[in-house]
């Protein structure tokens, strides 16, 4: 860039023509760096793994040179010598291929971070280029969106920096992943993300395809703050830096063609089904882009896809959206739907196979029943087992027969113990180590009732100690979110989550001064205290008190009580705590907000009615309520039919007539 | 599409045929942010192109057929109205005035509360400050059309252009923005919020997000506050006691309601109905500002394949029942005169809004006098020689006497201004007398005053009593070396 400002202005136009004319880059990034995978990704990086029984990172590859990539930068961390192994015989690395495929690998790259650092420091791009993930499945045709780019680029003097594309989709769509659920603001007429003008636009209905168009200072802008990580980071960095830097980053949106990144299962199962269903055309299961022997197979309707020498049983259906590999024999009276079978394998009799995701040398016998499962190479399902949802097999396990895996099984031939062994080392991809531990497993048993009596393999359970990363959950299939719990969270119902709080901070006040005898004047201050933390009035005080203290006993009881035995450990209660009822019952609006507070947990507990007249003439006894009180709100207090069957209570009936007497008592005392 | 929006079938009867919209003006503000002008002349009554307020949002409404107003007002601005001859003089419809106290501190939504038992059919609320050209159908269509709940009218914001009597330089009007959230139509309100209210930034929630995934934000616009209101809305009010002010709490609470559980369940049927209004008394409330879509239009929009939205399958409207629309200008002129800077802007485009001659045919004018052609000149006016008026207001029963130069100025009525005095940029209350030869810059001169002659002035306010929150001190800058006036 410095030396085009000294040229002259001939100098500048050729300069440009020369840029023109340089070859487009992009960065293949063939790592996640996270363990989402696992335990699938310890045997095979992820960028490896059959997607339609085509790796990952061919389609992605696939997807730079039908963009006009010339030039290609792989940078592989994980299980780097799979990748280098996978590409050399792939097409990519022929010497007619278009685009040329330079390999990078290092065991240090821990973040994408560190690959745009790497990148810049051994200076690889020239030019603007396109950033994207091994796992990413796409035909969009970004050459728009470059174009875009340039001219933002040449128009105001390399303020965008990157321009990420988008694709529509409204909420809720399946290849949305849901853990990648954006939410954008952008200025609708520049396309910028922004916030700050008079007007913009937030959209919920976009999808982050994981592609980006860097200019060259991404690169440096990555090495200047080696604390990014992530293309989050850097994002947001920017977006926080904005008026200082002026950098500036773009969307492009796009409303057709398809782009998703497998981040986890269920991507990865809603990509291979919509790839199976043509959506990513022209990558289609028979076109054979990889362009490798044998690989061809047939499409014929309800888009079934076979290989060469499939063989298929009598009575056997393939219903819709299958796809079938080469040399794979099915047996008789099978039922296959939205299932994709790899290469290789056997399939027993009576199998029946509904959105099965099978990897190539898997055998399964007969009777058994798969839903929405991965089965990885080398995998064999014993008679009669049944996989429900959301179980992966992992390579090389046996299971059964005669099993039932439950929901969401991962099995898995490494322990799970040994992946926190190598913790520490957990990007480092050494094979010796691997094969180490593998013998250590050995030694460990195989459970049979996990994996059957012939079985071979261990539960996985998802380590939850790396939080480090702020991962929200390692699980291989991905948040299972609700759908939204479209939460009333308006103002009322936080009150109401408030009340319930504060209710329960005065239950375990109350319960702390039972058990420690803290004066009653304390406790008070507590709970005063706590009425200012809640922003409660005094009234709802009261009315919780009241509602706490006479639920005390069940509280601690449980509700089986009997009235005896409930008015047996209430009345001492109330006993001790009259002190904190004077204090909050004083005016005569507190006495009958404490009575209808009575009455209501009453009428709530009908079975407990008698008990009511009991703690009233206690609390009468006790100088909390006054007897005007308890007589105005007899006669007045009753609202609807329940409450007036209260009130027709014998004993209640009857402690009214002995209040009304005593009141006459003393008044003709008083005379 | 013409002006009138009432359909063909305008109600001749009011007891026959059904009303669809009964109007109701809201003329009981005191002009509180400026303080100045409204001290002596209620602001209905404030005068806009020679004419009241209150005049242009009735002539709005006469405008589009309306035959009746429930005029919502104080005894003092009723007893001006009944007395005022133009107003007599203009307005063709039926008046229904009803008074509130003056001191009672009541909101708009306490005034439509006041008035529950007049109201009988959904209601269109106006303001009385509110110029405006809008097509009023467009709003009123956009309530028809979705069944909503709310429909009102926003416009771009104006840059006032005019320097403002008594200000120095551009002030920041120290307004804070309003957001407010419209889908991809434009239409639908989604959400509003005040910049006071953001503490920590724009928080949407995303269950909102989910059914509405691309949403603009708009700033800078301006409420006119004129909105379609579902009866139930009244009878919610009547309810909900809490509730004072229309914008600031009434509309906030509904477009938020749009979006909350209780209000979007699909079919909530009579069972549900009773057993909230069994839990507590606030469901009851809620329940009622609900508009039950009528069995007819139910069916109608089950049957029809037509959605307001696309992206899933659900219903139209998600099935929510309560809807709120916005009809945003862009073009044409929406005021609202609650302000100076407001007022004088409006003066200056209103005349505008109606074509009658610019001078009164009862103003006594010399012939060798200079009138812009964009100035107005009130009924009864008197015009002396070789005086000059150029983009200025000039109020009934002024005189103006010889040599006098009046720019750019707001004069109302009752004003005598002396010889050979020039007025420019200012604003002069009723029945002041200006002395001869004095020089006003930018000034704003209350009623009654006496502005001594000779005074050269600018930049300063001259009241009766200073109001409490004037920001420019009295008689702060009197320009060189001139005598201070004398304020009486």
């Amino acid at each position: 860039m410095s030396s085009r400002g000294g040229k002259q202005k001939k100098g500048n136009v050729t300069s440009e023509q020369e840029e023109e004319e340089q070859p487009l880059q992009a960065v293949l990034v063939a790592d996640s760096f996270n363990r989402r995978f696992f335990p699938i990704s310890k045997d095979q990086p992820r960028a490896l793994l059959p997607l339609g029984n085509v790796a990952m990172i061919d389609y992605t590859l696939e997807f730079l040179t039908s963009t006009g990539v010339q030039e290609t930068f792989v940078f592989c961390c994980w299980m780097s010598n799979k990748i280098k192994d996978h590409l050399l015989k792939s097409k990519w690395c022929r010497p007619t291929s278009p685009n040329v495929v330079h390999i990078i690998t290092s065991d240090l790259y821990r973040s994408l971070g560190d690959v745009l650092r790497d990148v810049d420091a051994k200076n690889l791009v020239r030019n603007d280029f396109i950033l994207v993930y091994g796992d990413v499945v796409s035909n969009i045709d970004v050459s728009q969106a470059l174009q875009e780019h340039r001219h933002r680029r040449k128009v105001d003097k390399n303020i965008s920096v990157m321009t990420m594309v988008f694709k529509e989709s409204s909420p809720g769509h399946k290849s949305r992943c849901e853990e990648d659920d954006v939410i954008v603001a952008m200025d609708s007429k520049s396309k910028r993300f922004s916030m700050g003008t008079d007007e913009f636009e937030i959209r919920h209905d976009l999808l982050d395809c994981h592609i980006s168009i860097c200019s060259p200072q991404v690169a440096e802008l990555f090495t200047d703050n080696f604390d990014y990580q992530t293309r989050n980071d850097f994002v947001r960095g920017i977006l926080v830096n904005e008026e200082i830097l002026g950098n500036q980053i773009h969307l492009y949106v796009t409303q057709d063609g398809y782009g998703a990144r497998v981040s986890n299962l269920q991507m990865y199962d809603s990509v291979s089904s919509d790839m199976v269903r043509r959506w990513v055309y022209p990558l289609t299961p028979e076109a054979n882009f990889t362009d490798q022997q044998g690989q061809g197979c047939t499409h014929s309707r309800h888009n079934v896809y076979r290989g060469a020498e499939v063989s298929l049983g009598h009575g056997s259906q393939m219903e819709e959206n299958v796809l079938i590999g080469r040399d794979t024999s099915i047996g008789a009276n099978c039922h296959i739907s939205n299932s994709v079978i790899g290469n290789n394998c056997t399939i027993g009799d009576n199998v029946v196979l509904d959105r099965a995701h099978m990897w190539n040398n898997v055998h399964i016998s007969s009777n058994v029943e798969i839903h929405q499962s991965v089965v990885c190479d080398g995998a064999v399902v014993k008679e009669a087992v049944r996989l429900n949802k959301q179980c992966v097999l992992a390579y090389n396990v046996v299971i059964g027969p005669n099993l039932s895996l439950p929901e969401g099984t991962v099995v898995s031939m490494h322990h799970p113990e040994e992946e926190e062994e190598d913790d520490d080392d957990e990007f480092l991809s050494d094979d010796q180590e691997v094969g180490h531990s593998k013998d250590k497993t050995r030694q460990k048993a195989f459970n049979p009732a996990e994996v059957g009596p012939e079985g071979k393999g261990y539960i996985w359970k998802a380590s939850m100690n790396d939080t480090e990363d702020e991962e929200l959950a390692q699980c291989l299939w991905g948040l299972v979110l609700n759908p939204d719990p479209e939460s009333d969270s308006e103002s009322e119902a936080s009150e109401e989550s408030q009340d319930r709080t504060f209710q329960l901070e005065v239950l375990g006040t109350l319960q702390r001064g039972l058990e420690e005898n803290i004066v009653c004047d304390n406790l008070v201050l507590e709970i005063n205290s706590l009425k200012y933390a809640y922003n409660i009035t005094l009234k709802e005080v009261m009315q919780i008190l009241t509602r706490v203290v006479l639920e005390y006993p069940f509280q601690q009881q449980g509700t089986q009580l009997t009235t005896l035995q409930y008015t047996g450990s209430l009345l001492p209660l109330l006993k001790t705590w009259s002190p904190v009822f004077k204090n909050y019952i004083k005016r005569a609006q507190d006495h009958l907000d404490c009575l209808s507070a009575v009455e209501e947990l009453f009428l709530e507990q009908d079975t407990h009615q008698t008990a009511m007249v009991k703690v009233l003439m206690k609390m009468y006894q006790l100088e909390i309520l006054e007897e005007e009180a308890i007589l105005k709100w007899f006669s007045t207090g009753a609202t609807n039919d329940k409450s007036r069957q209260l009130r027709k209570n014998q004993g209640l009936q009857k402690f009214i007539q002995w209040l009304k007497e005593a009141e006459d008592e003393s008044s003709e005392e008083g005379e | 599409m013409g002006t009138s929006i009432l359909l063909v079938n305008k109600p001749v009867d009011v007891l026959q045929k059904k009303m669809e919209l009964q109007a109701v003006l809201m003329a009981a503000g005191g002009g509180s942010r400026m303080m100045d002008l409204t001290y002596n002349t209620r602001k209905p009554l404030l005068p806009v192109g020679n004419k009241p307020l209150i005049w242009y949002p009735i002539n709005l409404l006469e405008r589009v057929g309306f035959e009746e107003v429930i005029v919502i007002t104080t005894k003092e601005v009723q007893k001006m109205i009944s007395t005022d001859p133009k107003m007599k003089l203009d307005v063709k419809m039926k008046l229904d005035i009803v008074c509130i106290q003056e001191d009672a501190h009541m909101g708009t939504a306490d005034a439509l509360r006041h008035i529950q038992q007049k109201i009988k059919t959904d209601i269109l609320v106006v303001s009385c400050d509110l110029i405006t050209d809008a097509a009023l159908h467009e709003v009123v269509d956009l309530f028809r059309a979705h069944n909503a709940t709310l429909s009102m009218l926003m416009s771009k914001a104006h840059e006032f252009t005019e320097t403002v009597p008594g200000q120095k330089g551009k002030k920041k009007t120290g307004e804070q923005r309003d957001f407010v959230g419209v889908d991809g139509t434009g239409k639908r309100l989604l959400f509003m919020a005040n910049e006071a209210d953001l503490d920590k930034g724009l928080v949407i929630r995303k269950s909102n997000m989910r059914k509405h995934p691309r949403m603009h934000i708009k700033t800078g616009l301006v409420d006119a506050h004129l909105y379609c209101l579902k009866k139930s809305v009244v009878d919610f009010l009547a309810d909900n006691r809490s509730v004072s002010s229309i914008r600031g709490e009434l509309v906030p609470y509904i477009v938020r309601k749009q979006f909350s559980k209780s209000m979007t369940s699909p079919n909530v049927n009579d069972e549900a109905d009773q057993k909230l209004k069994k839990k507590d008394g606030n469901a009851n409330v809620e329940i009622k500002i609900l508009s039950r879509d009528e069995a007819l239009l139910q069916l109608t929009r089950e049957r029809s394949c037509w959605n307001d939205h696309r992206g899933d399958m659900s219903e139209a409207y998600h099935g929510g029942r309560l809807r709120c629309y916005v009809h945003i200008m862009d073009e044409g002129m929406c005021y609202r005169v609650n302000m100076l800077a407001a007022y004088i802007e409006a003066n200056r485009l209103a005349p505008k809004l109606f074509d009658e001659p610019a001078v009164h045919p009862s103003a006594a004018i010399s012939v060798r006098c200079l009138i812009g052609a964009d100035s107005i000149i009130g009924a009864s006016c008197q015009i002396s020689d070789k005086a000059s008026i150029k983009r200025s207001m000039i109020g009934a029963s002024t005189t103006v006497r010889e040599k006098v130069k009046v720019t750019n100025s707001i004069i109302m009525h009752g004003v005598t201004i002396e010889e050979g005095c020039n007025i420019q940029g200012s604003v002069i209350c009723s029945n002041t007398v200006i002395g001869r030869g004095a020089d006003i810059k930018y000034c704003l001169v209350g009623s009654a005053q006496r502005i001594e002659p000779e005074g050269e002035h600018t930049t300063a306010y001259y009241c009766l009593t200073l109001p409490s929150h004037t920001q420019v001190p009295l008689t702060s800058t009197l320009s060189g070396n001139s005598r201070v006036a004398k304020i009486q």
